[in-house]
Protein backbone atom coordinates (compact mmCIF):
# COMPACT_ATOMS: atom_id res chain seq x y z
CA UNK A 1 0.00 0.00 0.00
CA UNK A 2 2.18 2.51 1.14
CA UNK A 3 4.65 1.01 -1.27
CA UNK A 4 2.09 2.21 -4.28
CA UNK A 5 1.58 5.64 -2.92
CA UNK A 6 5.18 6.64 -2.60
CA UNK A 7 6.11 5.27 -6.05
CA UNK A 8 3.15 6.61 -8.00
CA UNK A 9 1.76 9.55 -6.34
CA UNK A 10 0.51 11.75 -9.24
CA UNK A 11 -1.36 8.92 -10.87
CA UNK A 12 -4.81 9.82 -11.44
CA UNK A 13 -6.58 6.54 -10.60
CA UNK A 14 -8.12 4.41 -13.19
CA UNK A 15 -11.48 4.77 -12.12
CA UNK A 16 -11.34 8.57 -12.19
CA UNK A 17 -10.20 8.19 -15.70
CA UNK A 18 -13.81 6.77 -16.18
CA UNK A 19 -15.45 9.63 -14.69
CA UNK A 20 -13.50 11.99 -16.63
CA UNK A 21 -14.39 10.19 -20.28
CA UNK A 22 -18.10 10.70 -19.46
CA UNK A 23 -18.03 14.07 -18.84
CA UNK A 24 -16.23 14.30 -21.90
CA UNK A 25 -18.40 12.34 -23.83
CA UNK A 26 -21.52 14.11 -22.36
CA UNK A 27 -19.86 17.17 -23.73
CA UNK A 28 -19.46 15.78 -26.88
CA UNK A 29 -22.87 14.24 -27.26
CA UNK A 30 -24.53 17.77 -26.22
CA UNK A 31 -22.40 19.88 -28.96
CA UNK A 32 -23.83 16.74 -31.65
CA UNK A 33 -27.20 16.95 -29.98
CA UNK A 34 -27.40 20.65 -30.48
CA UNK A 35 -26.57 21.19 -33.92
CA UNK A 36 -29.08 18.05 -34.84
CA UNK A 37 -31.94 20.25 -32.86
CA UNK A 38 -31.02 23.15 -35.67
CA UNK A 39 -31.08 21.25 -38.56
CA UNK A 40 -34.18 19.81 -37.44
CA UNK A 41 -35.54 23.24 -37.02
CA UNK A 42 -34.11 24.50 -40.67
CA UNK A 43 -35.91 22.05 -42.09
CA UNK A 44 -39.18 22.09 -39.94
CA UNK A 45 -39.28 25.74 -41.38
CA UNK A 46 -38.52 25.49 -44.74
CA UNK A 47 -41.08 22.51 -44.80
CA UNK A 48 -43.33 24.69 -43.46
CA UNK A 49 -42.33 27.62 -46.24
CA UNK A 50 -43.01 24.51 -49.13
CA UNK A 51 -45.86 23.80 -47.12
CA UNK A 52 -47.75 26.87 -47.44
CA UNK A 53 -46.65 27.28 -51.09
CA UNK A 54 -44.19 29.93 -51.23
CA UNK A 55 -43.41 31.27 -54.77
CA UNK A 56 -39.53 30.18 -54.26
CA UNK A 57 -39.19 31.42 -58.12
CA UNK A 58 -40.56 34.76 -57.75
CA UNK A 59 -38.29 35.05 -54.50
CA UNK A 60 -35.35 34.40 -56.16
CA UNK A 61 -35.75 36.62 -59.32
CA UNK A 62 -36.32 39.32 -57.02
CA UNK A 63 -33.60 38.73 -54.47
CA UNK A 64 -30.66 40.76 -55.85
CA UNK A 65 -33.18 44.07 -56.16
CA UNK A 66 -33.88 43.51 -52.46
CA UNK A 67 -30.48 42.75 -51.69
CA UNK A 68 -29.11 46.01 -52.68
CA UNK A 69 -31.55 47.43 -49.98
CA UNK A 70 -28.90 45.82 -47.54
CA UNK A 71 -26.52 48.71 -48.47
CA UNK A 72 -28.69 51.82 -46.87
CA UNK A 73 -29.72 49.80 -44.39
CA UNK A 74 -26.38 49.06 -43.11
CA UNK A 75 -24.89 52.64 -43.86
CA UNK A 76 -27.78 54.28 -41.98
CA UNK A 77 -26.76 51.40 -38.74
CA UNK A 78 -23.20 52.15 -38.46
CA UNK A 79 -23.57 55.80 -38.82
CA UNK A 80 -26.50 55.99 -36.35
CA UNK A 81 -24.01 53.62 -33.64
CA UNK A 82 -21.39 55.23 -34.58
CA UNK A 83 -23.26 58.54 -33.37
CA UNK A 84 -24.99 56.62 -30.79
CA UNK A 85 -21.93 55.65 -29.13
CA UNK A 86 -20.51 59.07 -29.14
CA UNK A 87 -23.39 60.63 -27.92
CA UNK A 88 -23.66 57.70 -24.69
CA UNK A 89 -20.19 58.37 -23.66
CA UNK A 90 -20.50 62.37 -23.64
CA UNK A 91 -24.43 61.69 -21.91
CA UNK A 92 -22.65 59.47 -19.28
CA UNK A 93 -20.22 61.43 -17.82
CA UNK A 94 -22.88 64.19 -17.99
CA UNK A 95 -25.05 61.92 -15.63
CA UNK A 96 -21.69 61.49 -13.42
CA UNK A 97 -20.70 65.15 -13.68
CA UNK A 98 -21.00 67.15 -10.60
CA UNK A 99 -21.56 70.45 -13.14
CA UNK A 100 -24.94 71.59 -12.78
CA UNK A 101 -25.40 72.23 -16.36
CA UNK A 102 -24.38 69.17 -18.04
CA UNK A 103 -25.68 67.32 -15.44
CA UNK A 104 -28.91 68.45 -16.39
CA UNK A 105 -28.55 68.49 -19.99
CA UNK A 106 -27.61 64.97 -19.94
CA UNK A 107 -30.34 63.85 -17.87
CA UNK A 108 -33.29 65.65 -19.52
CA UNK A 109 -31.42 64.30 -22.99
CA UNK A 110 -32.11 60.71 -21.51
CA UNK A 111 -35.45 61.38 -20.23
CA UNK A 112 -36.61 63.47 -23.33
CA UNK A 113 -35.39 60.74 -26.10
CA UNK A 114 -36.78 57.99 -24.12
CA UNK A 115 -40.15 59.47 -23.00
CA UNK A 116 -40.73 59.68 -26.84
CA UNK A 117 -41.72 57.40 -29.22
CA UNK A 118 -38.86 57.07 -31.98
CA UNK A 119 -41.60 56.76 -34.71
CA UNK A 120 -42.02 60.37 -33.42
CA UNK A 121 -38.98 61.60 -33.37
CA UNK A 122 -37.60 60.46 -36.82
CA UNK A 123 -40.79 62.67 -38.39
CA UNK A 124 -39.18 65.62 -35.90
CA UNK A 125 -35.99 65.49 -37.34
CA UNK A 126 -37.43 64.95 -41.29
CA UNK A 127 -40.39 67.24 -41.09
CA UNK A 128 -41.07 69.25 -38.14
CA UNK A 129 -36.89 70.32 -38.23
CA UNK A 130 -37.35 72.66 -41.48
CA UNK A 131 -40.37 74.39 -39.71
CA UNK A 132 -38.15 74.99 -37.12
CA UNK A 133 -35.76 76.44 -39.86
CA UNK A 134 -38.43 78.47 -41.41
CA UNK A 135 -39.52 79.88 -38.39
CA UNK A 136 -36.01 80.92 -37.02
CA UNK A 137 -35.25 82.45 -41.16
CA UNK A 138 -38.27 84.63 -40.43
CA UNK A 139 -37.12 85.94 -37.16
CA UNK A 140 -33.95 87.00 -39.72
CA UNK A 141 -31.53 84.35 -39.57
CA UNK A 142 -30.19 83.77 -42.96
CA UNK A 143 -29.80 80.08 -44.14
CA UNK A 144 -31.07 78.48 -41.31
CA UNK A 145 -33.98 76.68 -43.28
CA UNK A 146 -31.88 75.23 -45.78
CA UNK A 147 -29.55 74.11 -43.01
CA UNK A 148 -32.34 72.57 -40.80
CA UNK A 149 -34.22 70.72 -44.43
CA UNK A 150 -32.48 67.28 -44.03
CA UNK A 151 -32.22 64.70 -46.61
CA UNK A 152 -33.75 61.38 -45.81
CA UNK A 153 -30.52 59.59 -44.87
CA UNK A 154 -29.04 62.22 -42.10
CA UNK A 155 -32.09 63.04 -41.32
CA UNK A 156 -32.38 59.00 -40.38
CA UNK A 157 -29.10 58.80 -38.99
CA UNK A 158 -29.39 61.32 -36.46
CA UNK A 159 -33.04 60.45 -35.39
CA UNK A 160 -31.64 56.71 -34.78
CA UNK A 161 -28.52 57.72 -33.30
CA UNK A 162 -29.92 60.36 -30.56
CA UNK A 163 -32.25 58.08 -29.95
CA UNK A 164 -29.91 54.94 -29.29
CA UNK A 165 -27.67 57.64 -27.49
CA UNK A 166 -30.42 58.09 -25.31
CA UNK A 167 -30.41 54.37 -23.99
CA UNK A 168 -26.96 53.59 -24.34
CA UNK A 169 -26.32 56.68 -22.10
CA UNK A 170 -27.77 54.62 -19.29
CA UNK A 171 -25.88 51.22 -20.49
CA UNK A 172 -22.75 53.17 -20.12
CA UNK A 173 -23.13 54.93 -17.12
CA UNK A 174 -23.97 51.59 -15.65
CA UNK A 175 -20.55 49.89 -16.88
CA UNK A 176 -18.66 53.42 -15.46
CA UNK A 177 -20.81 52.37 -11.90
CA UNK A 178 -20.14 49.14 -11.78
CA UNK A 179 -16.49 49.49 -11.42
CA UNK A 180 -14.91 49.00 -7.87
CA UNK A 181 -14.16 52.60 -6.64
CA UNK A 182 -11.11 50.91 -5.52
CA UNK A 183 -9.83 51.72 -8.50
CA UNK A 184 -10.32 55.01 -8.94
CA UNK A 185 -8.71 55.24 -5.32
CA UNK A 186 -5.48 53.17 -6.76
CA UNK A 187 -5.10 55.47 -9.77
CA UNK A 188 -5.65 58.93 -7.85
CA UNK A 189 -3.16 57.29 -5.24
CA UNK A 190 -0.34 57.22 -7.91
CA UNK A 191 -1.31 61.13 -8.99
CA UNK A 192 -3.25 59.98 -11.79
CA UNK A 193 -5.76 63.25 -12.78
CA UNK A 194 -9.93 62.73 -13.24
CA UNK A 195 -9.16 62.39 -17.10
CA UNK A 196 -6.31 60.04 -16.82
CA UNK A 197 -8.03 57.89 -14.30
CA UNK A 198 -11.17 57.74 -17.03
CA UNK A 199 -9.09 56.81 -19.89
CA UNK A 200 -6.78 54.31 -18.71
CA UNK A 201 -8.64 52.86 -15.50
CA UNK A 202 -12.49 53.38 -15.85
CA UNK A 203 -13.43 53.37 -19.33
CA UNK A 204 -10.87 49.70 -20.82
CA UNK A 205 -12.84 47.87 -17.43
CA UNK A 206 -16.41 49.65 -18.47
CA UNK A 207 -16.22 48.71 -22.24
CA UNK A 208 -16.10 44.60 -20.85
CA UNK A 209 -19.20 45.22 -18.80
CA UNK A 210 -20.63 47.34 -21.82
CA UNK A 211 -20.17 45.50 -24.71
CA UNK A 212 -22.32 43.03 -24.80
CA UNK A 213 -25.62 45.53 -24.17
CA UNK A 214 -24.23 47.78 -26.85
CA UNK A 215 -24.50 44.44 -29.50
CA UNK A 216 -27.97 44.28 -28.53
CA UNK A 217 -28.54 47.75 -29.14
CA UNK A 218 -26.94 47.67 -32.20
CA UNK A 219 -28.60 44.32 -33.53
CA UNK A 220 -31.71 45.98 -32.48
CA UNK A 221 -30.65 49.03 -34.34
CA UNK A 222 -30.11 47.16 -37.68
CA UNK A 223 -33.60 46.38 -37.40
CA UNK A 224 -35.27 49.87 -36.51
CA UNK A 225 -33.07 51.31 -39.28
CA UNK A 226 -36.16 50.38 -41.62
CA UNK A 227 -38.22 53.16 -40.49
CA UNK A 228 -36.30 55.38 -42.72
CA UNK A 229 -38.39 54.00 -45.09
CA UNK A 230 -40.74 56.15 -43.73
CA UNK A 231 -38.96 59.23 -45.55
CA UNK A 232 -39.11 57.45 -48.78
CA UNK A 233 -35.48 55.65 -48.27
CA UNK A 234 -35.30 52.51 -50.15
CA UNK A 235 -33.65 50.18 -47.80
CA UNK A 236 -34.28 46.70 -47.13
CA UNK A 237 -37.64 46.45 -45.77
CA UNK A 238 -39.36 48.97 -48.23
CA UNK A 239 -37.98 47.01 -51.18
CA UNK A 240 -39.32 43.84 -49.87
CA UNK A 241 -42.97 45.84 -49.23
CA UNK A 242 -43.22 47.30 -52.27
CA UNK A 243 -42.26 44.80 -54.41
CA UNK A 244 -44.83 42.12 -52.63
CA UNK A 245 -47.64 44.47 -52.62
CA UNK A 246 -47.41 45.26 -56.62
CA UNK A 247 -47.19 41.42 -57.09
CA UNK A 248 -49.44 40.79 -54.34
CA UNK A 249 -47.09 38.51 -52.73
CA UNK A 250 -46.44 40.28 -50.02
CA UNK A 251 -45.71 36.86 -48.00
CA UNK A 252 -42.97 35.80 -49.92
CA UNK A 253 -41.37 39.30 -49.88
CA UNK A 254 -41.46 39.28 -45.46
CA UNK A 255 -40.37 36.01 -45.37
CA UNK A 256 -37.31 36.70 -47.32
CA UNK A 257 -36.15 39.80 -45.65
CA UNK A 258 -36.81 38.57 -42.44
CA UNK A 259 -34.52 36.18 -43.50
CA UNK A 260 -31.77 37.93 -44.59
CA UNK A 261 -32.60 40.39 -41.03
CA UNK A 262 -31.98 37.29 -39.29
CA UNK A 263 -28.61 36.36 -40.98
CA UNK A 264 -27.16 39.64 -40.56
CA UNK A 265 -28.12 39.79 -37.08
CA UNK A 266 -27.11 36.32 -36.71
CA UNK A 267 -23.38 37.64 -38.67
CA UNK A 268 -23.54 40.40 -35.77
CA UNK A 269 -23.98 38.20 -32.57
CA UNK A 270 -20.97 35.67 -33.74
CA UNK A 271 -18.88 39.03 -34.14
CA UNK A 272 -20.27 39.75 -30.44
CA UNK A 273 -18.93 36.61 -28.97
CA UNK A 274 -15.38 37.05 -31.19
CA UNK A 275 -15.10 40.36 -29.65
CA UNK A 276 -16.15 39.51 -25.45
CA UNK A 277 -13.90 36.67 -25.79
CA UNK A 278 -11.36 38.61 -26.96
CA UNK A 279 -11.93 41.18 -24.23
CA UNK A 280 -12.67 38.42 -21.49
CA UNK A 281 -8.80 37.78 -21.76
CA UNK A 282 -7.77 38.74 -18.78
CA UNK A 283 -9.82 37.79 -16.52
CA UNK A 284 -10.36 33.84 -17.11
CA UNK A 285 -8.57 31.44 -14.79
CA UNK A 286 -8.31 29.15 -16.78
CA UNK A 287 -7.54 29.64 -20.68
CA UNK B 1 4.94 67.18 22.92
CA UNK B 2 7.51 63.75 22.46
CA UNK B 3 7.69 64.66 18.41
CA UNK B 4 9.69 68.35 19.63
CA UNK B 5 12.46 66.45 20.35
CA UNK B 6 13.61 65.16 16.80
CA UNK B 7 12.43 68.79 15.33
CA UNK B 8 16.03 69.39 15.31
CA UNK B 9 16.68 66.73 13.40
CA UNK B 10 15.53 68.02 10.22
CA UNK B 11 12.38 68.74 8.09
CA UNK B 12 10.29 66.02 9.03
CA UNK B 13 8.89 64.48 5.77
CA UNK B 14 5.08 64.28 7.04
CA UNK B 15 3.47 67.00 9.20
CA UNK B 16 0.32 66.91 10.29
CA UNK B 17 -1.14 69.73 12.50
CA UNK B 18 -4.37 69.61 14.14
CA UNK B 19 -5.95 67.44 11.78
CA UNK B 20 -10.02 66.98 11.78
CA UNK B 21 -12.22 64.93 9.80
CA UNK B 22 -16.28 65.04 9.89
CA UNK B 23 -17.82 62.77 7.95
CA UNK B 24 -21.74 64.04 7.02
CA UNK B 25 -22.22 67.16 9.24
CA UNK B 26 -21.80 65.33 12.61
CA UNK B 27 -19.60 62.36 12.98
CA UNK B 28 -16.30 63.43 14.27
CA UNK B 29 -13.51 61.07 12.82
CA UNK B 30 -10.15 62.22 13.60
CA UNK B 31 -10.38 64.96 16.37
CA UNK B 32 -7.33 67.18 15.83
CA UNK B 33 -4.72 64.39 15.60
CA UNK B 34 -0.95 65.36 14.95
CA UNK B 35 1.80 64.10 13.75
CA UNK B 36 5.41 64.32 12.92
CA UNK B 37 6.74 61.59 10.90
CA UNK B 38 10.90 62.13 9.76
CA UNK B 39 12.61 60.41 6.88
CA UNK B 40 13.57 56.68 6.81
CA UNK B 41 11.12 56.11 10.17
CA UNK B 42 8.94 53.62 10.32
CA UNK B 43 5.28 54.42 11.80
CA UNK B 44 2.78 51.64 12.94
CA UNK B 45 -0.77 52.84 13.98
CA UNK B 46 -2.68 50.78 15.42
CA UNK B 47 -6.14 51.30 17.15
CA UNK B 48 -9.64 49.35 17.44
CA UNK B 49 -11.98 49.18 14.53
CA UNK B 50 -13.62 52.59 13.40
CA UNK B 51 -11.40 54.64 15.62
CA UNK B 52 -10.06 56.24 12.24
CA UNK B 53 -6.78 54.68 11.50
CA UNK B 54 -7.83 54.56 7.38
CA UNK B 55 -9.37 57.65 7.46
CA UNK B 56 -6.36 59.27 8.42
CA UNK B 57 -4.10 58.10 6.26
CA UNK B 58 -6.49 58.68 3.50
CA UNK B 59 -6.30 61.96 4.41
CA UNK B 60 -2.36 62.23 4.05
CA UNK B 61 -3.13 61.62 0.18
CA UNK B 62 -6.24 63.20 0.10
CA UNK B 63 -8.29 60.63 -0.77
CA UNK B 64 -10.17 62.23 1.73
CA UNK B 65 -10.87 66.14 2.45
CA UNK B 66 -9.68 66.80 5.98
CA UNK B 67 -12.37 69.26 7.15
CA UNK B 68 -9.82 70.97 9.28
CA UNK B 69 -6.34 71.80 9.84
CA UNK B 70 -3.00 71.57 7.24
CA UNK B 71 -0.85 68.46 5.81
CA UNK B 72 2.78 68.41 4.54
CA UNK B 73 4.33 66.13 2.38
CA UNK B 74 8.04 66.24 1.71
CA UNK B 75 7.61 70.22 1.64
CA UNK B 76 4.29 70.14 -0.48
CA UNK B 77 2.02 72.18 2.36
CA UNK B 78 -2.01 71.84 1.74
CA UNK B 79 -4.50 73.30 4.79
CA UNK B 80 -8.11 72.12 4.92
CA UNK B 81 -10.36 74.46 3.53
CA UNK B 82 -7.99 75.78 0.71
CA UNK B 83 -9.41 75.59 -2.70
CA UNK B 84 -8.45 76.28 -6.96
CA UNK B 85 -6.32 75.51 -9.60
CA UNK B 86 -2.64 75.71 -7.20
CA UNK B 87 -4.02 73.49 -4.15
CA UNK B 88 -5.07 70.45 -7.08
CA UNK B 89 -1.71 70.83 -8.62
CA UNK B 90 -0.22 70.28 -4.80
CA UNK B 91 -2.32 67.29 -4.22
CA UNK B 92 -1.03 65.84 -6.85
CA UNK B 93 2.48 66.43 -5.88
CA UNK B 94 1.76 64.96 -2.83
CA UNK B 95 0.31 61.50 -4.38
CA UNK B 96 3.11 60.93 -6.38
CA UNK B 97 5.30 61.46 -3.36
CA UNK B 98 3.29 59.10 -1.42
CA UNK B 99 2.69 55.78 -2.10
CA UNK B 100 -0.40 53.98 -0.93
CA UNK B 101 -1.14 50.37 -0.31
CA UNK B 102 -4.59 49.34 0.09
CA UNK B 103 -6.05 46.39 1.95
CA UNK B 104 -7.93 45.01 -1.47
CA UNK B 105 -4.41 45.74 -3.00
CA UNK B 106 -6.63 47.32 -5.86
CA UNK B 107 -4.34 46.01 -9.21
CA UNK B 108 -5.65 46.88 -12.34
CA UNK B 109 -7.00 43.71 -13.65
CA UNK B 110 -7.14 44.99 -17.23
CA UNK B 111 -3.49 44.66 -17.06
CA UNK B 112 -0.89 42.27 -16.35
CA UNK B 113 1.72 42.80 -13.23
CA UNK B 114 4.26 44.36 -15.93
CA UNK B 115 1.67 46.97 -17.11
CA UNK B 116 0.48 47.68 -13.84
CA UNK B 117 3.50 48.91 -12.13
CA UNK B 118 4.68 50.69 -15.24
CA UNK B 119 1.67 52.34 -15.45
CA UNK B 120 2.34 55.57 -12.98
CA UNK B 121 5.46 55.88 -14.58
CA UNK B 122 3.84 56.73 -18.62
CA UNK B 123 0.43 57.76 -17.29
CA UNK B 124 1.85 60.29 -14.68
CA UNK B 125 4.94 60.97 -14.97
CA UNK B 126 5.10 61.17 -19.04
CA UNK B 127 7.73 58.59 -19.75
CA UNK B 128 7.33 55.95 -22.85
CA UNK B 129 7.13 52.61 -22.16
CA UNK B 130 10.21 51.31 -23.08
CA UNK B 131 11.98 53.44 -20.87
CA UNK B 132 9.92 52.51 -17.75
CA UNK B 133 10.14 48.75 -17.97
CA UNK B 134 13.54 47.99 -16.91
CA UNK B 135 12.62 49.65 -13.85
CA UNK B 136 9.57 47.60 -12.82
CA UNK B 137 11.48 44.72 -13.92
CA UNK B 138 14.08 45.67 -11.37
CA UNK B 139 11.24 45.89 -9.15
CA UNK B 140 9.57 42.89 -9.96
CA UNK B 141 12.31 41.09 -9.13
CA UNK B 142 12.69 42.54 -5.86
CA UNK B 143 9.61 41.38 -4.94
CA UNK B 144 10.52 38.38 -6.24
CA UNK B 145 7.91 38.09 -8.72
CA UNK B 146 9.85 38.18 -12.27
CA UNK B 147 8.06 35.02 -13.40
CA UNK B 148 4.61 36.60 -12.93
CA UNK B 149 5.48 39.36 -15.09
CA UNK B 150 3.23 38.86 -17.94
CA UNK B 151 0.28 37.69 -15.66
CA UNK B 152 -2.85 39.48 -14.96
CA UNK B 153 -4.00 39.75 -11.55
CA UNK B 154 -6.36 37.29 -11.82
CA UNK B 155 -3.99 34.80 -12.05
CA UNK B 156 -2.30 35.96 -8.70
CA UNK B 157 -2.65 34.71 -5.16
CA UNK B 158 -3.58 37.38 -2.76
CA UNK B 159 0.25 37.73 -1.67
CA UNK B 160 1.42 38.25 -4.95
CA UNK B 161 -1.09 40.52 -5.86
CA UNK B 162 -0.44 42.67 -2.84
CA UNK B 163 3.92 42.55 -3.82
CA UNK B 164 2.79 43.86 -7.43
CA UNK B 165 0.64 46.45 -5.54
CA UNK B 166 3.37 47.78 -3.91
CA UNK B 167 6.03 47.62 -6.58
CA UNK B 168 3.35 49.40 -8.61
CA UNK B 169 3.45 51.85 -5.94
CA UNK B 170 7.28 52.08 -6.05
CA UNK B 171 7.59 52.45 -9.76
CA UNK B 172 6.93 56.13 -8.78
CA UNK B 173 10.11 56.45 -6.54
CA UNK B 174 7.49 57.84 -3.24
CA UNK B 175 9.06 59.41 -0.65
CA UNK B 176 6.65 57.82 1.64
CA UNK B 177 4.58 54.65 1.75
CA UNK B 178 1.27 54.24 3.34
CA UNK B 179 0.27 50.80 3.93
CA UNK B 180 -3.46 50.73 5.25
CA UNK B 181 -3.61 46.50 6.64
CA UNK B 182 -1.70 45.57 3.78
CA UNK B 183 -2.31 42.02 5.08
CA UNK B 184 -5.45 41.73 6.66
CA UNK B 185 -7.42 40.42 3.36
CA UNK B 186 -4.75 37.35 3.12
CA UNK B 187 -4.82 33.95 3.83
CA UNK B 188 -2.29 33.43 7.44
CA UNK B 189 0.05 31.33 5.43
CA UNK B 190 0.51 34.59 2.90
CA UNK B 191 1.01 37.49 5.31
CA UNK B 192 4.88 36.59 5.99
CA UNK B 193 5.83 37.29 2.14
CA UNK B 194 4.33 40.71 2.35
CA UNK B 195 5.36 41.57 5.51
CA UNK B 196 8.90 40.80 4.38
CA UNK B 197 8.83 43.02 1.77
CA UNK B 198 7.97 45.57 3.93
CA UNK B 199 10.46 44.73 5.92
CA UNK B 200 13.22 45.23 3.99
CA UNK B 201 11.93 48.61 2.30
CA UNK B 202 11.89 49.60 5.84
CA UNK B 203 15.68 48.71 5.40
CA UNK B 204 16.40 50.76 3.04
CA UNK B 205 15.62 53.52 4.11
CA UNK B 206 12.02 54.39 3.18
CA UNK B 207 9.74 56.48 5.47
CA UNK B 208 6.56 54.05 6.18
CA UNK B 209 3.40 54.99 8.29
CA UNK B 210 1.37 51.79 8.30
CA UNK B 211 -1.78 50.29 9.58
CA UNK B 212 -1.27 47.14 10.67
CA UNK B 213 -1.94 44.35 13.16
CA UNK B 214 1.40 42.70 12.51
CA UNK B 215 3.07 42.45 15.92
CA UNK B 216 6.42 41.63 14.50
CA UNK B 217 6.12 44.34 12.06
CA UNK B 218 5.38 46.45 14.98
CA UNK B 219 7.29 45.18 17.18
CA UNK B 220 10.79 44.57 15.43
CA UNK B 221 10.23 47.33 12.82
CA UNK B 222 8.36 50.72 13.53
CA UNK B 223 10.46 52.78 15.44
CA UNK B 224 7.55 54.35 17.01
CA UNK B 225 3.95 52.98 17.39
CA UNK B 226 1.10 55.06 17.81
CA UNK B 227 -2.08 53.75 19.30
CA UNK B 228 -5.78 55.96 17.99
CA UNK B 229 -8.82 55.72 19.47
CA UNK B 230 -12.11 57.46 19.22
CA UNK B 231 -9.82 59.93 16.70
CA UNK B 232 -7.07 60.85 19.09
CA UNK B 233 -3.49 59.59 19.93
CA UNK B 234 -4.35 57.50 23.14
CA UNK B 235 -0.11 56.31 22.98
CA UNK B 236 2.40 56.97 21.30
CA UNK B 237 6.15 55.73 21.54
CA UNK B 238 9.15 52.82 20.98
CA UNK B 239 7.63 49.77 20.72
CA UNK B 240 8.97 48.15 23.58
CA UNK B 241 7.74 51.19 25.68
CA UNK B 242 4.28 50.72 24.23
CA UNK B 243 3.41 46.92 24.23
CA UNK B 244 5.20 46.57 27.60
CA UNK B 245 4.38 49.46 29.42
CA UNK B 246 1.21 51.38 28.30
CA UNK B 247 -0.04 54.58 30.25
CA UNK B 248 -3.79 54.14 29.51
CA UNK B 249 -6.11 51.99 30.14
CA UNK B 250 -7.94 51.98 26.43
CA UNK B 251 -4.31 50.74 25.08
CA UNK B 252 -3.83 47.89 27.75
CA UNK B 253 -7.45 47.02 26.85
CA UNK B 254 -6.48 46.90 22.94
CA UNK B 255 -3.49 45.35 23.23
CA UNK B 256 -4.76 42.79 25.54
CA UNK B 257 -7.04 41.77 22.76
CA UNK B 258 -4.82 42.04 19.92
CA UNK B 259 -1.72 40.42 21.80
CA UNK B 260 -4.34 37.81 22.92
N1 LIG C 1 -16.82 57.72 3.45
C1 LIG C 1 -17.32 57.69 4.70
N2 LIG C 1 -18.52 58.25 4.97
C2 LIG C 1 -19.02 58.23 6.22
N3 LIG C 1 -18.42 57.67 7.26
C3 LIG C 1 -17.22 57.09 7.09
C4 LIG C 1 -16.62 57.07 5.79
N4 LIG C 1 -15.43 56.43 5.88
C5 LIG C 1 -15.31 56.08 7.18
N5 LIG C 1 -16.37 56.47 7.90
C6 LIG C 1 -16.56 56.27 9.34
O1 LIG C 1 -15.44 56.79 10.02
C7 LIG C 1 -15.11 56.00 11.12
C8 LIG C 1 -13.65 55.63 11.04
O2 LIG C 1 -13.44 54.78 9.95
P1 LIG C 1 -12.01 54.23 9.55
O3 LIG C 1 -12.20 53.42 8.32
O4 LIG C 1 -11.05 55.33 9.48
O5 LIG C 1 -11.69 53.30 10.79
P2 LIG C 1 -10.46 52.32 10.98
O6 LIG C 1 -9.79 52.75 12.24
O7 LIG C 1 -9.64 52.26 9.77
O8 LIG C 1 -11.19 50.97 11.24
P3 LIG C 1 -10.83 49.48 10.74
O9 LIG C 1 -9.82 48.95 11.71
O10 LIG C 1 -12.13 48.75 10.84
O11 LIG C 1 -10.31 49.59 9.34
C9 LIG C 1 -16.06 54.82 11.10
O12 LIG C 1 -17.08 55.08 12.04
C10 LIG C 1 -16.61 54.81 9.71
O13 LIG C 1 -17.93 54.33 9.73
MG1 LIG D 1 -9.30 50.80 8.25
Amino acid sequence: MNDLANTTPDTIPPEAKLVLDRIDQDRRRFKVNLVIAFAVLLVGLFAAMVIIGLDFKFMFNWLGFIMTGIGYTLLVSFLAIALACILAVIGALGRLSSNPIANSLATGYVSLIRGTPLLVQVYMWYLALPQVGMALEEMGIQGVQRLFTLPAIPAGVLALGVCYGAYMTETVRAGIQSIKIGQTEAAKALGMTPRQTLRRVIFPQALRVIIPPVSNEFIAMIKDSSLVSLMGVWELSYRAIKIGRRYFQSLEMLVMVAMIYWVMCIILQYIQERIENHMARGDRRVS
Amino acid sequence: MPENKMMKDKQPMIRIDNLHKVFGRDLHVLRGIDLEVKSGEVVVILGPSGSGKSTLLRCINFLEEPTAGSIEVDGVAISAGERGKERDAHILQIRKKAGMCFQSFNLFPHMTAIENIIEGPVTVLGRSRKESIPYAEELLEWVGLTDKRDEHPSRLSGGQQQRVAIARSLAMKPKVMLFDEPTSALDPELVGEVVDVMERLADEGMTIIAVTHEMHFAGDVADRVFIMDDGNWIEEGPPEEIFTNPKHSRSRQFLAHILK
